[in-house]
């Protein structure tokens, strides 16, 4: 393999080509989160459970996508029950999300139990972090479901995914990730593209359809 | 498509708000009145703005394990003061009939301290404040239902969203809370936006949550358009006033109207959510580029470019169905008189006049010197005229130059002959013929009346 010697220069001095790699890959992940916002409209939890959770799907490989899914909505689910239960028991905040957060780390371990139980041998030898990784994403659900409703939150973690998914095929795509390292200097456009992000007054598409009576009418 | 590009530039997207006109015009300092609900209270008293008046505030445990619960009355509204969206706001209607440690909510249901403790708690420990930092919670007044609303409400109380920019009101909207959004006035949650005509106050179309156009209040017949609002131009005055004192330069106010003290402050939003487009189908971004760049001095200019520019849509509704004009009692109207000499003046619109009439003056103006000096000169011994025959004060009155007729005036002040000259009048873009009579009207304000026989092409309307 040969990748542009300024790639070659850094692998040499022994840091991991996969690092390297992923590295450069967070600007792209946070570039598309960002237009996902501003100009698609599309939501999320933030630009940061978007991006980490790409990585994490990532981290599921090879061919953990499946199990990555699964497990993103068992904590969906686990998150929405957990909130049903509690509800009458009228907690303080943190302890309730503790709780919600200690029942979905319980429920994973159930998971991973039944997979090893039934040979599911991938979903058992996935590692710690991206499941630790995929286990935050309860609080950001639980804090959502407090300020604007279960059905608010259900729906922003649906958009988590789907632009985590979007990442994740971008990053997976073996194309794009030679010509990241075969011009790594391309990372540098994500600035330029964030600073016209940045700078976009336009209405989002999710706008033109929310606003299209409006526009029928004027 | 292009159409549709242009379209969608009269329209207010969150980038927009965010980018050119939160950012730039809602500085910090502001902003921080608009957060803090307490500050924002105490600021708009100290400058005689009406609010909900404060009843009391638990900052910490230890004042809410010191607070005397006698103190509060029968009905209050318990709020975070960092609250967002309406959340964490807890209101009661009444005491519990015999006992002194709970309270009634609107839906019947039993509140007692401990449940206002473990609620209060819950503030206190942010978990309705912004990123959830500790809070405050205050007690205020509970704001009582106007009449009018009463059918239209579920629950909770209406309130109006006033959209201000640049000292001129902008765009307006009623909320009117629902069963689905369980009382509280908010669109996210599932209320009713009505859009309102800046001009008259008077409702328009109508959205429910997130957007459906809908025409009646949910599961009756009641029509959502056509509420005339009481109390509209001091409603504008306060929301114009608030954005002056706060200092926010994109001012979304939400003022609720009181059964005994009419328009409340409620709270001033920084950051005001778009959907009152929906409820108007019409577009903010257009309205507030109209208004970038005028210099308005005071409050009631401000009023008043609002209303004339962002009003009057139901004017040219009625206009279109009756095929007549909508005039108010005042309006500016030009003569023309001989000679191409012409003159505008504020006439009074007088239905309750047959024939209409000008001031001598006036007639001189425009020409007619000559007839004025006539008929006056006639008019000093009209005792006599009164016992002659019809043809015979019309011989007499002949000879006034330009004299198209005389007319008998049945006043107050007994009967008077007038000499009527033929002119042509402008009237809200309307030029037709008409034929005033001369009188003195030098000491009265208005130098022209217009009546009944020349208002026939107009509808009036009183408020205007």
């Amino acid at each position: 393999m040969n990748y542009h010697p300024l790639v070659m220069y850094i692998v040499e001095q022994g840091v991991p080509l996969q690092t390297l790699a992923l590295l450069l890959m967070i600007p792209v992940v946070a570039t598309l989160v960002a237009f996902f916002r501003q100009v698609v409209g599309i939501k999320a939890f933030g630009i940061y459970t978007p991006s980490i959770i790409t990585f994490a799907l990532l981290a599921f490989d090879p061919n953990g996508l499946k199990y990555g899914i699964a497990i993103f909505i068992s904590i969906i689910l686990v998150g929405m029950a957990s909130r049903y239960m509690l509800r009458r028991f009228r907690l303080l905040y943190l302890p309730r999300v503790a709780i919600t957060i200690s029942i979905v780390a319980l429920a994973i371990l159930l998971i991973l139990v039944i997979g090893a139980h039934f040979k599911r041998t991938g979903l058992a030898s996935v590692s710690i972090f991206p499941l630790l990784i995929m286990i935050t994403l309860a609080e950001k659900f639980v804090a959502t479901q407090i300020e604007k409703g279960s059905r608010a939150a259900t729906f922003l973690a649906g958009e988590t995914l789907l632009i985590s998914l979007i990442g994740y095929s971008l990053i997976r795509w073996d194309g794009f990730m030679i010509l990241i390292l075969n011009h790594p200097w391309l990372i540098l456009l994500t600035f330029i593209i964030n600073f016209t992000l940045g700078k976009w007054s336009g209405l989002r598409i999710t706008e033109y359809i929310r606003f299209r009576k409006v526009i029928a009418h004027l | 498509m292009f159409e549709l590009f242009l379209k969608s530039q009269k329209l207010l997207g969150m980038n927009a708000r965010n980018l050119d006109y939160v950012r730039p015009l809602n500085r910090k300092k502001a902003m921080r009145i608009a957060d803090d609900k307490l500050l924002c209270k105490r600021i708009l008293r100290k400058q005689n703005l009406s609010v909900p008046k404060l009843l009391g505030k638990i900052k910490n445990y230890e004042e809410l394990d010191a607070f005397d619960w006698s103190t509060l009355p029968g009905g209050f509204a318990l709020k975070p003061n960092r609250g967002f969206g309406g959340g964490g706001i807890l209101v009661v209607y009444a005491r519990k009939r015999g006992r002194d440690d709970a309270w009634v909510k609107a839906d019947g249901s039993l509140i007692t301290i401990e449940d206002l403790k473990i609620h209060i708690k819950n503030i206190l420990d942010g978990s309705f404040s912004l990123s959830n930092l500790p809070d405050t919670a205050f007690f205020e007044e509970r704001l009582t239902l106007l009449k009018l609303f009463k059918p239209y409400s579920y629950k909770g109380i209406p309130d109006i969203r006033v959209i201000v920019f640049n000292s001129v009101p902008v765009m307006a909207m009623l909320r009117l809370p629902t069963r689905a959004s369980d009382g509280k006035a908010n669109l996210q949650q599932g209320a009713i936006g009505v859009g309102i005509d800046l001009a008259t106050g008077t409702t328009t179309s109508a959205i429910m949550g997130k957007g459906n156009i809908i025409e009646y209040v949910p599961d009756t017949n009641l029509v959502l358009s056509g509420i005339k609002l009481p109390y509209w131009k001091e409603t504008l005055r306060i929301a114009v006033e608030a954005q002056k004192i706060s200092g926010l330069g994109f001012l979304g106010a939400d003022i609720a109207l009181d059964r005994e003290r009419g328009p409340v402050i409620i709270e001033l939003n920084a950051r005001p959510g778009l959907s009152i487009q929906l409820a108007n189908l019409s577009g903010l971004r257009e309205r507030l580029d109209r208004v970038k760049g005028i210099k308005i001095k005071t409050t009631d200019r401000g009023i008043r470019v609002g209303m004339n520019l962002f009003g009057g849509e139901i004017e040219d509704e009625i206009e279109e169905i009756s095929g007549k004009k909508m005039i108010g009692v005042i309006e500016k109207v030009t003569f023309f008189g001989k000679d191409n000499k012409e003159i505008t003046l504020e006439a009074k619109i007088d239905t309750g006049a047959d024939s209409s009439s000008i001031d001598f003056e006036v007639a001189e103006a425009l020409g007619f010197g000559e007839t004025v000096r006539a008929y006056r000169a006639l008019q000093a011994d009209w005792e006599k005229l009164k016992n002659l025959t019809k043809e015979e004060r019309w011989e007499l009155f002949e000879n006034i130059p330009d004299a198209v007729s005389t007319v008998p005036i049945h006043s107050s002040h007994g009967t008077t002959y007038r000499v009527k000259i033929q002119l042509e009048m402008l009237l809200d873009g309307t030029r037709t013929p008409i034929r005033p009579t001369l009188i003195d009207r030098s000491r009265l304000d208005y130098k022209s009346i217009i009546g009944r026989k020349n208002l026939l092409k107009f509808l009036v309307d009183v408020s205007k």
